[in-house]
């Protein structure tokens, strides 16, 4: 019956991920390819790369040092059991917001060095204070979630030792589906003017959906990178675009672009598309959370919660690759619902060559830094493909 | 040194603030003398390695009637001072004699006596063993009374109205007005160099032998005052959880609290379920507060169960007087701002205790003490709030369960130095 059983999940597993990997991208389509030395001055290229360069050996780094601290705490860690006195599950939850504090304390000094970097390039404002304290509040969130979390799979383990991660994934998919759904009332926003209200109307209308609400929020203390996003889905889709992107530095046919884009999220249904392949991860994710955690008596016990924060870093960044991968093409597909709506290619080109020139983005990373940092396309590839949509016309 | 009886004029007690009119104008002018006095006896004593003694006696005379001064104000002792500051006031302090004292200590004086200066300001009134000692004259020590910041505030507004009423200073009261006098007293000795001795918060082993009467809700300790840093260091974090818990478990003890009025109303004792779901919720809750403000240092369980290291004893439900429990929230009152004043009191020792913590290794012994006592008396609220019992919150600064003492017997203890 297992051996059944295993082929026919990973089918249905690949079944689902090829019909998630569907897109609205033509197929067939043969972009251009683009020199990055015809397309940017040679200053705003060396500047941009140079900015990046240093951003990814931080990553790197950061990421090195943060598997180090998780194994020695995976090794060592189950000894803070001793500083509880809450039982079970309160001392594995002791576990995990210790472990999360020591990732956050091996962070800090790359954190530090991303801001004495963004100041350089005038990438933000944020003082070294700010940036240390201005986390505690996301901090204390995070702190608070993996609680929940441990409590839910510590219980489920506690009930069912072996097979709690069968029940879990489905409680995980509904938080982070409440989570989505949620997402757009947990930061203040401005209602977006008339105008560009009027603009997402029409283009929502172009995108055959209803015009979600257009919100504006203020960055303006802390940042000058243009942004925006799209979030929530059902009663509380909203796009929000941040008052960076509104300062005057970007010209309303851009704002137009990125405003179609956002919509091209909701249009494309991204939202609940993320959520489908969160699902299709969280199953073998939490096997094999539980499987590595067997040899300390399973998430059942506070000992084994050191080891399964390692494990879920491990995880997450073996599937950095390919989760920036999925996010890629859903970013690719909304550009391409952006140059459907606007019709515009050369708009789109003059915004994303601003996204190199403003925000510093390198238009033509390696390889190996798009599969591991990059969530959208690079730059280069976003003007070629508004190149093949020029040429398909 | 306590040698009060607790009897109050009541007409004294009426007109207290206008007749130590002349005491605040005459503690001005001291003050006034004593920074020149003090910023000398600091010079004489980075060159020699001692106070002289001529600065150290005036700067004791000065200590002594301030903490007389502050006695007076705030109602822990009944006579007119003296304005010389001789001893023999029913609340007194014993000061040292002139003792050679480290100079690298005298140098860093002042910065070294910020956390205790700290600590007056929560335990004492601010301007503490010397009424006008924070050099804000007549203003601040108005301040103190009408601001309700400060223990000791707190005991005199609290003691005017029980003090004219009964003609009595409630016992407890007395006893944590007066610890919070020593203590500010112990600050300001150390800040003007009378003594190197830094000041011990814990009530037990700085003061004299306080009362403490059996009580229906009462403190366990099992803390050896050990404390993990990185606990330390993310504690309020690692506390959120609880806060979290705590705030959906008050709704329910609301509701619970509620139910068990009327319940005790009718039948004169607590309902045993809701007594018992009750009593975990005060237990929880300390046990909370307790590891959020570093009085206690592993991570408590979620259930209120006893057997935390700061753990609250609680009695099976027993009779309750019926008209106490008909008017117990507005009878709480007076509980709830003493709650006030040590609340603000933890906020304090949570704040200096993890700098002293993350340092050390351990918490600071007087802090941790001065801590459970105000968890003690937290709990003590709740459980008479949420008719757990009808002991009326007792305000003692002891951790020590001896047996009672009479009110009028002389209570001598180490005092300031």
């Amino acid at each position: 019956m297992r051996l059944l059983g295993l082929p026919l999940l990973a089918t249905g597993w690949a079944l689902a991920a090829w019909s998630l990997w569907q897109t609205r991208v033509p197929d067939g389509l043969r972009p251009p390819k683009l020199d990055t030395a015809r397309v940017f001055e040679a200053a705003s290229l060396e500047r941009a790369e140079t900015y990046e360069r240093f951003l990814r050996l931080d990553f790197v780094v950061s990421q090195l040092v943060l598997l180090v601290v998780l194994a020695l705490y995976a090794w060592r860690g189950a000894r803070f059991a001793r500083e509880s006195a809450a039982g079970r599950i309160g001392t594995g939850m002791l576990l995990g917001m210790i472990g999360l504090a020591l990732v956050w304390l091996s962070q800090v000094p790359f954190r530090l060095a991303e801001t004495w970097w963004d100041r350089r390039y005038d990438q933000t404002d944020a003082g070294y204070v700010t940036t240390l304290f201005e986390n505690w509040f996301a901090l204390g969130a995070e702190f608070l979630f993996i609680s929940l979390a441990l409590v839910i799979v510590m219980a489920l383990a506690g009930r069912f030792p072996r097979r709690w991660w069968i029940a879990a994934a489905p409680v995980f998919i509904g938080l982070a589906a409440l989570f989505a759904f949620v997402t757009p009332y947990l930061f203040p926003t401005e209602p977006a003017d008339a105008a560009v209200q009027a603009d997402a109307k029409r283009f929502a209308r172009a995108q055959e959906i209803e015009p979600p609400r257009i919100s504006v929020q203020d960055v303006s203390d802390f940042t000058d990178a243009p942004n925006a996003f799209a979030a929530g889905f059902g009663p509380t889709r909203r796009v929000v675009l941040w008052s960076s992107l509104l300062d005057g530095r970007f010209s309303d046919g851009e704002v137009e672009v990125v405003l179609a884009h956002e919509l091209g999220h909701h249009s494309g249904n991204h939202i609940l598309e993320g959520l489908a392949w969160y699902a299709l991860f969280a199953l073998p994710g939490t096997w094999l959370i539980a499987l590595a955690t067997r040899r300390r008596g399973g998430m059942g016990r506070p000992a084994a919660v050191p080891i399964s924060l390692f494990v879920l870093v491990v995880l997450q960044l073996g599937s950095l690759p390919l989760q920036n991968a999925i996010s890629r093409h859903m970013e690719e597909e909304a550009d391409w619902a952006a140059l459907e709506t606007t019709r515009d290619p050369a708009r789109a080109r003059g915004l994303f060559e601003k996204f190199t020139t403003l925000a510093l983005a390198d238009p033509d990373p390696p390889s190996w830094a798009t599969a591991l940092l990059d969530s959208h396309p690079p730059i280069l590839e976003r003007i070629e493909l508004a190149e093949a949509w020029r040429a398909r016309r | 040194m306590v040698t009060d009886d607790l009897r109050r004029s009541r007409l004294t007690v009426f007109f207290r603030l206008l007749l130590a009119l002349p005491h605040i104008v005459w503690i001005v002018l001291w003050t006034i003398v004593v920074i020149p006095a003090a910023i000398a006896t600091w010079f004489a004593t980075l060159v020699t390695g001692r106070p002289p003694a001529g600065l150290h006696g005036f700067l004791s005379a000065y200590i002594r009637y301030g903490a007389h001064l502050a006695a007076y104000l705030s109602l822990a002792a009944n006579p007119y001072p003296g304005f010389t500051g001789e001893p023999g006031y029913p609340v007194d302090v014993e000061l040292p004699e002139p003792a050679p004292q480290p100079r690298w200590q005298t140098a860093f004086r002042l910065v070294l006596a910020l956390p205790a200066l700290l600590v007056t300001a929560a335990v004492g009134s601010g301007g503490g063993g010397g009424g006008g000692g924070r050099g804000g004259g007549a203003d601040a020590d108005w301040g103190f009374l009408l601001s309700g910041g400060g223990i000791l505030a707190v005991c005199a507004f609290l003691g005017w109205f029980a003090a004219l009423a009964l003609g009595r200073m409630p016992n407890g009261l007395r006893d944590l007005g007066a610890y919070g006098i020593g203590y500010s007293a112990q600050a300001y000795a150390y800040l003007l160099l009378v003594t190197d001795r830094y000041p011990n918060a814990n009530p037990d082993a700085a003061g004299p032998r306080w009362s403490l009467p059996p009580h229906a809700i009462d403190v366990e300790v099992d803390d050896g005052g050990r404390r993990s840093r990185l606990t330390v260091f993310f504690r309020l974090l690692l506390a959120l959880p609880h806060f979290v818990w705590l705030t959906l478990w008050s709704v329910a003890a609301f509701l619970a609290a509620v139910a068990n009025w009327i319940y005790t109303l009718v039948r004169g004792r607590s309902a045993a379920p809701l007594h018992r779901f009750l009593a975990a919720y005060v237990r929880y809750s300390a046990h909370v507060t307790a590891f959020a403000t570093l009085v206690a240092n592993r991570f408590p369980g979620f259930t209120g169960q006893p057997g935390y290291a700061v753990d609250i004893a609680i009695g099976p439900a027993d009779r309750q007087s019926r008209w106490v429990t008909l008017f117990r929230t507005i009878l709480v009152v007076p509980a709830l701002l003493v709650s006030g004043g040590l609340s603000a009191a933890l906020a304090v020792i949570a704040f200096l205790g993890w700098f002293a913590a993350l340092a050390t290794g351990r918490m600071p012994d007087g802090l941790r003490r001065l801590g459970v006592i105000a968890v003690r008396y937290l709990a003590q609220t709740s459980a008479y709030w949420l008719i757990v019992t009808d002991d009326y919150p007792y305000a003692s600064p002891s951790l020590r369960a001896d047996e009672p003492i009479e009110p009028a017997a002389e209570l001598h203890g180490e005092a300031a130095a």
